[in-house]
């Protein structure tokens, strides 16, 4: 308990207090881009129906941001430099750390959602009962697990860069296609059976869902657990087939 | 002395490549050793294997009389490895403090800062620091266990003088206390300086396992330097050399037999000046031996 104590000592500094990265991207950016399109650039009264559907939205697109850009850049930076081979060298092993990273992304995610329902509350009035807001956070938890098994994929990735390139390319097409940017609608129609695919559109119906009482469609919720399994078996068989080719911890 | 390492007939390959072939070894408390070996000779399997990362193939190995890789055998065991460990967002005495709750019987790390003089940067940030500096963080970090066998890998890449030679007093102090020492490093000098027993691996083999003296004895080199008119070839044939290389009039020779070569220099001796003899080095000997293997 008390090596756990301290990772989470450790890791809530760099992963947070002292990580410019994601209160920028993860929080600011997610926050402003709701005032912008629910406060600023409306004419007219804005339905609540939207208020809460694009709060739903920058919370997913916020753990997403987490999920892919975030945790990844810091799982590759602790092999990098060498914290990953130091820890599994002592008898606790790297689960601590793991567990560590884990629990703070979740609390990430809860922050998000705190200051984006904390905005949603006081500028535009939103309601929702206690239910709702558990409801909301549960659901964005359980439903940052497809992201962030695809964060742990594009861990992987040796270089740097690449995987900035990678996380890029996965992040923003994803985000826009499955609508947290802007409607669905909006989009050519070719490409919206694709976008209705991506685990984001999922999870967002279904936040969008309990926000606004609407009714929950089983599709989404089976889209969630899917790619939760897909990912999952991806993940456990890459990891073991990277074990195996590995040349161990020591390059002497 | 006690025993901290045996390894008997260990073997290890990666498919149909043999990487360590049947190699016996024996490490003691307060030995300091230097294991060096081109690169793919195989010190980094062997090291993997002494950690317990990868399973030999064949052969006995107990590292503490211990299964290599168990959790008493990791409590004992403290690693500086290449890694620059340069944290974002964290501080030296963060690290530390987090290092220490790894193992159940630490050094604090308000000891280490003391003892080994990081006190001016504890508090600032790891990407903030040096090279040098982080790898006395390392340093630190390997210490931390309070270790009964180090393996120190590169240990004073990026550390200037000061920080070196303080490096080395603090290694012949842990020695003092017992400790067992393993270093792997490309700049051996150092080994040459430090070390009471070298390893030497080529193609997965001890080509030579005992002292730095033993092995000079052994081989036998020495290295005879003067400056001379003479072009380099005319004593290219002389006996007993083994290499001549020469520049701006300073030629060296290289001999496996000191007397006949120096019998053989009599003839020009008129035109020689500055004659030096010495001992090879043991980068010479290291050259010469593995230059050896692949002819």
């Amino acid at each position: 308990m008390n090596t756990l104590m301290a990772q989470l000592k450790f890791d809530g500094r760099r992963l947070i207090l002292r990580n410019f990265s994601f209160q920028f991207f993860s929080i600011l950016m997610p926050a402003g881009f709701y005032l912008l399109f629910t406060k600023v650039m409306v004419s007219g009264a804005v339905p609540m129906r939207f208020n809460l559907q694009y709060m739903a939205s920058m919370i997913v697109y916020s753990g997403t941001i987490n999920a892919l850009f975030g945790i990844p850049q810091i799982l590759m930076h602790d092999r990098e430099q060498g914290l990953l081979q130091w820890l599994q060298l002592t008898p606790t092993g790297v689960k601590t750390y793991y567990l560590s990273i884990g629990l703070w992304s979740m609390v990430m995610n809860a922050l998000a959602i705190v200051v984006l329902g904390g905005l949603a509350v006081v500028f535009n009035q939103v309601s929702l009962t206690v239910g709702q807001w558990a409801t909301i956070v549960g659901i964005a938890l359980i439903g940052q697990l497809p992201t962030m098994l695809i964060g742990v994929l594009v861990s992987f990735i040796n270089r740097a860069e690449t995987l900035s390139v990678v996380s890029n390319l996965i992040t923003f097409p994803m985000a826009i296609i499955s609508g947290l940017w802007w409607p669905m609608a909006m989009l050519p129609s070719w490409l919206q059976p694709i976008g209705k695919l991506m685990p984001t559109y999922f999870v967002n119906n279904w936040l969008g869902a309990v926000a606004t009482h609407a009714t929950l469609n089983a599709t989404t919720v089976i889209g969630v657990v899917g790619w939760i399994g897909l990912l999952t078996i991806i993940v456990v068989g890459g990891t073991r087939q990277l074990l195996k080719r590995g040349d161990g911890v020591v390059k002497a | 002395m006690t025993t901290i390492i045996q390894a008997k007939q260990l073997s290890f390959s990666y498919g149909k490549h043999q990487v360590l072939d049947k190699l016996d070894l024996t490490i003691k408390t307060g030995e300091i050793i230097g294991l060096i070996g081109e690169n793919g000779a195989g010190k980094t399997t062997l090291l993997n294997l002494l950690l317990g990362v990868r399973t030999a193939d064949s052969g006995e190995l107990t590292v503490f009389d211990q299964t290599p890789g168990s959790a008493l055998a990791k409590q004992k065991i403290g690693s500086m490895l290449q890694g620059d460990m340069a944290i974002r967002g964290v501080t030296v005495t963060e690290l530390l403090t987090m290092a220490a709750t790894n193992y159940p019987a630490p050094l604090s790390a308000a000891t280490l800062i003391t003892t080994l003089d990081l006190t001016a940067f504890a508090q600032q940030q790891l990407t903030a620091l040096s090279g040098g500096q982080l790898r006395r963080v390392t340093f630190a970090l390997a210490l931390i266990s309070n270790p009964d066998l180090l393996f120190l890998d590169e240990p004073t890449v990026g550390m200037d003088t000061n920080a070196q030679q303080a490096f080395w007093q603090r290694i012949q102090v842990l020695k003092a206390q017992g400790k067992a020492v393993i270093i792997t490093s490309h700049y051996l000098p150092e080994i040459e300086q430090v070390a009471d027993r070298i390893l030497l691996l080529q193609d997965g083999r001890f080509a030579f396992q005992g002292t730095f003296a033993t092995l000079q004895q052994r081989y036998q080199q020495v290295v005879i330097t003067f400056q001379t008119a003479l072009p380099g070839s005319t004593f290219d044939h002389l006996a007993g050399v083994t290499a001549v290389t020469g520049r701006h009039q300073t030629i060296k020779i290289s001999s496996e037999d000191r007397d006949a070569t120096l019998q053989a220099l009599v003839p020009y001796l008129a035109q020689l000046q500055q004659v030096t003899i010495n001992r090879e080095s043991l980068s010479e000997i290291f050259v010469q031996l593995t230059k050896g293997a692949k002819a």
